[in-house]
């Protein structure tokens, strides 16, 4: 038997290159593009359907949101309970979800039991009808659910910062409020459907094991029957940021305050994004990140912090996010910004970023390994209308940048006085 | 299927290889058999405190997570009342860093004061931020000590109170290491692009040497069985009254397990269940509701848990939640409807089995409990349950006699 040498590290291999996802790109007769991603180990199927129909698109508040989570609540053939008896009885997971830009309808179920699903799933997606009496529950329980989620701290932080960082009117910083589940009506719904879930407005991605047969169903589906004239054009804004560096939301008897600190940067397709990308899992990415090591791991002032770039189709920010005892509220705050400010002083070891790289493209192979993960790294691309090409650049930055490239882009992007934060809770 | 070998090392630690060709990372899955039942009553968090000095460097290794990232690589952990359980991901051209890691800290950790000190504070503002910082955050601590009067299934995870935790002394953590960190109570789960022959070469070098260690006496007391219905009201600054009922149920080896399973299944998992579509859509008395197994190994709990409509009160919720209970009760479910749920099971399963992680952790789970070849046998046992089966189960289980319910009212 070998003798361990517990005293070194075992040879290890640097990591350079990432076989990256490939999909077979289609259209059906009616131009839908179709992405298609083979991964076959089990015998399962996922299809997503995109829409840019997110808030962005919505003519007053929740209209998005609500049109997205009623969709299987009723169409022109089958009932709310017929959909739930269908999807149930064939096992399949059908989810649907909303952002700032973007609704998403999806179905992950077994391939021999695709043709079963597919007739109920295109009604959903093309005709969905919004009865008046499954309204009428919905926007009940969705009331229910915005005095709860209003009650935690985690999101009263989140909503007054992005009101802060984009301002009032703008779709990424409006805040939705009680009021606004009373001035909608099914009719909004409608409209919106007819508006937005249109084949000109809409990308197929189909990951698992896919069949020969595969694409035909989905022709026959959603291919050359589904049409519209609907050509909407796309509305605009801009960000009206506040002057306010600091958002403070009471909330008392909160053991602990949720705080947030960050900046408005860019999208994805910003040539310093991937620059950027390293600079905050640096900070704040990754578990021996340098935020982690600070408040958690030396102070023990919070179970978790993290610092990530969000990713919007049109805009993107930095975000520093945490709970941390009450106590330490403020003592928090000025350990984040210390932490910032430190990336814009000093280079950061070679070791450290050496390390950081390694992790970045570590955690790259894990975002294209498994079916799950691959299919909503591809719906990522997809949303952000970009392509394979932004995971070449991503690799070849990670590769080959410098302790000075990121001393600069530090210096370029983090200035203090651009920098906001918001707590919600009790600080003292 | 999920194809995987077998084998043991001298020292008592089970290993199994789980080969996928299609992944270029490589998942390495340990489970201890040591959770808060394991714990002295009075240090109860105990096991979960452990699982976060795990990572406050080994013998030879001061900082767990460095050399991890420095390879590619990832990790996280839980322990729940049953285990703790450890995993790490990393490419497969470096999985020798992981057996290093993960080895060194079976054999010995590097712990200090200052650093247990430290974690102590992380774990309490853990307990904060899960607990005390959520609305309804303590609500299945506080059904946990209202279901369980003897079993150590009464506390939670995370400690029945952040006192127990802030008293841990060196000393007894010491000896909480010895007595179940050990290569014959773990049980070690590798899956990946590798091969049984390259796996028992890596194990028997780096682990190989590490003794096998007297274990601590795990006799946990059984839970006596439940005579009378317990109730308990609390109120709290939270938006909406919620009710939540807790039955008592079978361990996870008893044949019932899977009906009882199912039970839950008809009554709350998904869009056309029972509970969903009669108390919710067409009653509209809750405004969610979810029923589910705890799936501990000893004899755990079937819970119902609803947030009750703004329209209704609490009584008139109960009642209506009774009448659907009552029917399961009075008649077996029909043939397409139990098979729905057995369905539902089945792509659960399938779907699982996509994620190499979940592999790793299923197998080792199930060897744990008895077999890791259930993990592709245990869907048979889903289907053979038959609807006098779900019925004869239902009865023994959902009465008043066998209930906790806790009335969580919002303080208005």
């Amino acid at each position: 038997m070998k003798k361990p040498d517990r005293s070194k590290f075992p040879e290890s291999k640097t990591i350079t290159e990432a076989p990256l996802p490939t999909a077979n790109k289609t259209r059906l007769t009616n131009n839908i593009p179709v992405f298609e991603i083979e991964k076959g180990n089990e015998d399962v199927i996922k299809i997503d359907f995109l829409f840019r129909a997110g808030n962005w698109f919505q003519p007053k508040p929740l209209v998005a949101t609500a049109t997205n989570e009623m969709l299987n609540e009723g169409t022109i053939n089958y009932t709310s309970e017929e959909i739930a008896e269908v999807m149930d009885y064939y096992g399949a997971f059908f989810k649907t979800g909303t952002n700032k830009d973007t609704a998403r309808i999806s179905m992950l179920c077994l391939n021999k039991n695709l043709e079963k699903l597919l007739p109920v799933l295109s009604e959903i997606v093309k005709s969905p009808i919004f009865p008046e009496k499954e309204y009428k529950i919905y926007i009940e329980n969705k009331k229910q659910q915005f005095k709860l989620d209003r009650s935690k701290v985690s999101n009263l932080s989140r909503i007054h910062f992005n009101e802060a960082l984009f301002g009032k009117e703008h779709p990424y910083g409006k805040v939705l409020n009680y009021e606004d589940h009373e001035y909608l009506n099914p009719e909004d719904l409608r409209n919106f459907h007819g508006n937005y879930y249109t084949p000109q407005n809409c990308n197929i991605i189909v990951s698992g094991k896919i069949k020969n047969g595969t694409h035909n169903l989905l022709e026959k589906f959603f291919g050359n029957g589904w049409q519209s004239n609907q050509v909407k054009k796309i509305p605009e804004f801009t960000p009206e940021p506040t002057d306010k560096k600091e958002i403070f939301t009471p909330k008392k008897e909160a053991v602990q305050s949720a705080i947030r600190v960050g900046k408005r940067l860019f999208n994805q397709h910003h040539p310093d994004f991937a620059g950027m990308n390293v600079l905050t899992t640096i900070l704040g990415g990754y578990f021996g990140s340098r935020l982690m090591k600070n408040l958690r791991e030396e102070k023990g002032y919070t179970y978790g912090v993290n610092a990530i770039i969000i990713s919007l189709v049109n805009e993107g920010y930095l975000l520093i996010v945490s709970e941390v005892g009450s106590k330490v509220c403020r003592a928090s705050i000025e350990a984040i910004y210390e932490e910032i400010k430190r990336l814009k002083t000093e280079k950061v070891p070679g070791k450290e970023l050496q390390m950081v790289k390694n992790y970045m493209m570590g955690d790259m192979l894990k975002s294209f390994d498994g079916l799950l993960p691959l299919s909503s790294t591809y719906i990522n691309l997809v949303e952000h209308k970009l392509d394979e090409r932004y995971f070449q650049n991503m690799i070849e930055t990670i590769n080959n940048i410098k302790q000075d490239d990121l001393l600069e882009i530090a210096n370029k992007y983090l200035n203090e006085d651009e920098l906001i934060h918001s707590i919600a809770g009790t600080c003292e | 299927m999920v194809y995987f070998e077998k084998f043991t090392l001298d020292n008592g630690l089970r290993v199994i290889v789980n080969q996928d060709k299609t992944t270029p990372i490589v998942t390495i899955n340990i489970v201890y058999n040591v959770g808060a039942k394991h714990e002295n009553p009075e240090r109860t968090g105990f096991a979960h405190l452990f699982e976060h000095l795990m990572f406050e460097g080994s013998k030879n290794i001061p900082v767990y997570d460095t050399p991890l990232q420095m390879v590619g690589g990832d990790n996280n952990a839980f322990t729940n009342n049953d285990i703790t359980n450890y995993y790490l991901s990393l490419p497969k051209e470096n999985i020798e860093t992981g057996f290093w890691l993960e080895s060194d800290r079976m054999l010995e950790l590097a712990l200090t004061e200052e650093k247990i000190e430290i974690q102590k504070n992380v774990v309490i503002e853990e307990f904060n931020q899960r607990y005390l910082n959520q609305p309804y955050g303590d609500a299945f601590k506080i059904l946990r000590s209202l279901a369980y009067k003897k079993h150590p299934y009464q506390w939670p995870t995370i400690g029945k109170e952040p006192s127990h935790i802030k008293k841990a002394t060196f000393q007894e953590i010491k000896k909480f290491f010895y007595e179940h960190y050990a290569p014959n109570n773990a049980i070690l789960t590798v899956a990946g692009n590798v091969t049984k022959e390259e796996i028992k070469e890596l194990t028997e070098k780096w682990f190989g040497d590490i003794p096998s260690r007297k274990l601590a006496d795990k006799k946990i007391p059984r839970e006596p069985e439940q005579k009378e219905p317990r109730k308990k009201e609390v109120y709290r600054e939270v938006p909406h009254d919620t009710i939540y009922k807790a039955y008592h149920m079978c361990d996870r080896k008893n044949e019932d397990f899977y009906a009882t399973d199912l039970i839950s299944d008809l009554l709350a998992n998904g869009d056309s269940s029972r509970l969903h579509q009669r108390l919710v859509k067409e009653k509209n008395v809750f405004n969610t509701i979810d029923a589910f197994i705890t799936g501990d190994i000893d004899e755990g709990l079937l819970i119902i848990s609803g947030s009750i409509s703004d329209k209704t009160d609490m009584k008139k919720a109960e009642e209506e939640l009774q009448n659907e209970l009552n029917k399961l009760n009075q008649q077996p479910p029909a043939n397409g409807e139990l098979e729905k749920v057995q369905n539902k099971v089945e792509s659960i399963k399938i779907f699982t089995r996509t994620s190499t992680l979940h592999n790793a952790m299923n197998l080792a789970f199930h060897e744990l409990i008895d077999d890791a070849e259930n993990i592709n046998t245990e869907i048979n046992k889903y289907k053979e349950v038959t609807p006098e089966k779900i019925q004869a189960v239902s009865n023994k289980i959902l009465k008043e006699n066998n209930c906790s319910t806790l009335y969580y009212y919002s303080k208005k």
